[in-house]
């Protein structure tokens, strides 16, 4: 047998007649698609592949955060409107009653929803986003193409980080303004709850980032769609456990001081509106702190007065976060959870220059 | 085959491949070169390393020990992940991609697409372009999956069991496409398959694994004539004193009949009717005894490599 290496360029002749006709169909669709590129930007390369592939996952995402963010803006404008008639901020909630009450659930189904997100996205868009393409070998076929695995992985991360970004950032500014007009309201939301904390400002996006990153990672270790799924589960639940337990020791505590005794009405320190007390305790004369409960068994007035004096009680002392940290406890939490994030991007990629596919 | 193409560039040259799995070694110090040009049967029992060998080459896997160039490029590299084509044993698609997005895939990411003839193994089979992969016979998605693989236009084909699934008479005309393909461009084609009979029309080149190592590798011509069937009457155990000089690949014997591959280290003397061997026979003999001495011929040796050894000096 002879193989004949001459640079023929000359078209295939067994193409001939037959399918003429339907080159003809083909061109035709052709300018279609071409006067439809005109029209709208159309995607190319990897960042087509890899849009086609999740188009689905990507499409819930970003329409079910629309439809949220347009029940936020419908809650907000009726919200607003009941403050406006009710007369607030010159009239206080505490007499509205059962009225606000529904304002105020809206507010606590929400923040639940979104809590959810990272945890949903972590196990529905990380788990499955490598993990689907090494358990059915598409890995294979993409790698088996020209361009570099590591384009592959970056568009993959860049996109689902994209939908991520755009998703939860749209959800937290719509959560953040309806919460706005009645942020100094404790009733409302407790600004060091997890419903505040977690669903305002860059931590959602954070927390989801990390989340889905971390699922992706899981999938690539465990080459197994269902597998890394509930192992993702697993992560992101107790990734919302540790942040809430580690959440408020971001911000830096303010301690105050006071010298005019503890019993009297007026002794306890004018703290700022919100402020979160993370200690309290009596003051003595040394400079010691101890306990406020400590002349609580006294069993008549004279008798604590006595057992203060003993003390040698002074005033109090008391720890507290004021609410304007939050933002930025948001922001060094976040950056926290950022770093993580850019750490398991690392990971994928070493362990994608080895081990993928 | 002309003379000249022995000082053909190497397609694919491997050196000391030994790839370790955690149940044990699948490929072992395992070496040889691929000319370019030439289309090569890769032959092996199942499990002989076939399938790790093309994925190391397809840069899937990461050998243990050893190395392949492609082109004089390791695999991974931009260029050689350009010129070479993969077709995975298990053919992978997106089950959720209609055929033509499956082909626009090979469009989007292949500077060189060859989206006419891509097309066209496409329509020889009646596939429509606008079904899913997943509603498609494991023939069509055979057929898809080649089609992806040949449009890349690549000058190293790696194919592993691409015909598996296929009916004869697609099996026939797909490898009808592949060689007139492979002609026009000058292709170079590595194959791994079970059907022996197939090999003899399309293949100029074979290696042949076994254990884990290369048993046999070269021009099919240069190894037909440097092997003999011999025939004759059985007499006694044994192998007959006259052929004791040769090089032994296999012998049996049926009934009163005695068969042996040799390869003759001299004139054949004795009682004993010489033939060539056609590729099946020593394909079946070189895959029935492992422990034949293998055989790599010069044009398939990488350097370094002693004759007929296989052996590496590190």
């Amino acid at each position: 047998m002879s193989i004949s290496t001459s640079g023929s360029t000359s078209t295939s002749t067994t193409t001939g007649s037959t399918s003429d006709g339907k080159n003809g169909t083909m061109s035709a669709t052709m300018t279609e698609t071409t006067t439809e590129a005109t029209r709208r930007p159309r995607l190319s390369g990897m960042t087509w592949l890899v849009w086609r592939q999740h188009r689905a996952a990507f499409w819930t995402i970003l329409a079910a955060a629309a439809l949220s963010v347009a029940w936020i803006v419908y809650q907000r404008g009726q919200m607003t409107d009941f403050l406006d008639g009710y007369g607030y901020p010159a009239k206080s909630l505490d007499e509205a009653g059962n009225e606000f009450q529904q304002y105020v659930d809206a507010f606590s189904s929400v923040s639940m929803g979104l809590m959810a997100i990272p945890i949903l996205l972590g196990v529905f868009l990380g788990a499955p986003l490598l993990s689907g393409d090494l358990e059915t070998g598409t890995a294979k076929l993409v790698v088996a193409q020209s361009v570099s695995r590591s384009r592959w992985l970056a568009t993959k991360l860049g996109l689902a980080a994209l939908v991520v970004v755009v998703s939860t950032t749209a959800l937290s500014a719509a959560f953040g303004w309806w919460w706005n007009p009645v942020k100094t309201e404790a009733t409302v939301m407790d600004w060091t709850s997890d419903a505040a904390f977690n669903t305002t400002g860059p931590v959602p996006v954070a927390l989801t980032l990390l989340s889905v990153f971390g699922g992706v990672a899981i999938g690539v270790v465990l080459r197994r769609t269902l597998m890394a799924m509930v192992v993702t589960f697993g992560f992101t639940v107790v990734l919302q456990l540790v942040w809430s337990y580690f959440f408020l020791s971001l911000g830096s505590s303010v301690t105050i001081h006071t010298n005019k005794g503890v019993t009297a009405d007026n002794s306890f320190p004018s703290l700022p509106d919100n402020a979160y007390v993370i200690d309290q305790s009596y003051l003595t004369g040394s400079g010691d702190l101890v306990g406020w409960s400590t002349c609580a068994g006294a069993q008549s007035d004279a008798a604590g007065e006595l057992c203060m004096k003993k003390a040698d009680v002074v005033g109090w002392s008391v720890e507290y976060l004021p609410m304007s940290q939050m933002s930025g406890m948001q922001w060094f939490g976040a950056s926290i959870l950022f770093a993580l994030t850019a750490g398991v991007a690392v990971f994928l990629f070493v362990w994608g220059r080895k081990r993928l596919v | 085959m002309s003379d000249g193409m022995y000082a053909g560039e190497p397609a694919l040259e491997a050196y000391g491949l030994g790839m370790r799995y955690r149940r044990g070694w699948a490929l072992r110090d395992c070496s040889f070169r691929l000319p370019a040009g030439r289309i090569c049967g890769l032959v092996g029992p199942n499990g002989a390393g076939k399938t790790t060998l093309l994925s190391i080459a397809a840069h899937v896997l990461q050998p243990t020990h050893g190395s392949v160039s492609l082109f004089g490029e390791a695999p991974g590299s931009a260029e050689s992940g350009r010129r070479t084509a993969f077709l995975a044993q298990e053919k992978p698609l997106f089950r959720r991609f209609t055929v033509a997005e499956t082909l626009r895939l090979g469009r989007e990411l292949n500077p060189g697409w060859d989206q006419r003839s891509a097309e066209d193994i496409i329509r020889a089979g009646n596939v429509p372009f606008d079904a899913k992969i997943s509603t498609l016979s494991g023939g069509q998605r055979t057929r898809v999956a080649i089609a992806l693989a040949f449009g890349k236009r690549p000058d190293l084909l790696l194919l592993d069991e691409p015909m598996s699934d296929l009916d004869p008479v697609v099996r026939h005309e797909i490898m009808g496409t592949l060689l007139a393909e492979a002609a026009e461009r000058g292709t170079t084609v590595l194959m791994s398959t079970h059907v022996l009979a197939e090999l003899e029309n399309v293949c100029d080149y074979l290696v042949i694994v076994s254990g884990g190592g290369v048993r046999l590798a070269g021009d099919v011509d240069e190894l037909m004539s440097v092997h003999t069937l011999v025939t004759g009457a059985k007499e006694g155990d044994g192998v007959p004193a006259d052929l004791a000089h040769h090089t032994l690949v296999e012998s049996r014997t049926s009934g009163r009949q005695f068969t042996a591959l040799i390869r003759p280290e001299g004139p054949v003397t004795g009682p004993w009717e010489t033939d060539a061997p056609n590729m099946e026979e020593l394909l079946l003999a070189y895959l029935r005894s492992p422990d034949a001495p293998p055989l790599i011929t010069p044009t398939a040796q990488v350097q370094g490599q002693a004759y007929g050894t296989g052996a590496v000096a590190a």
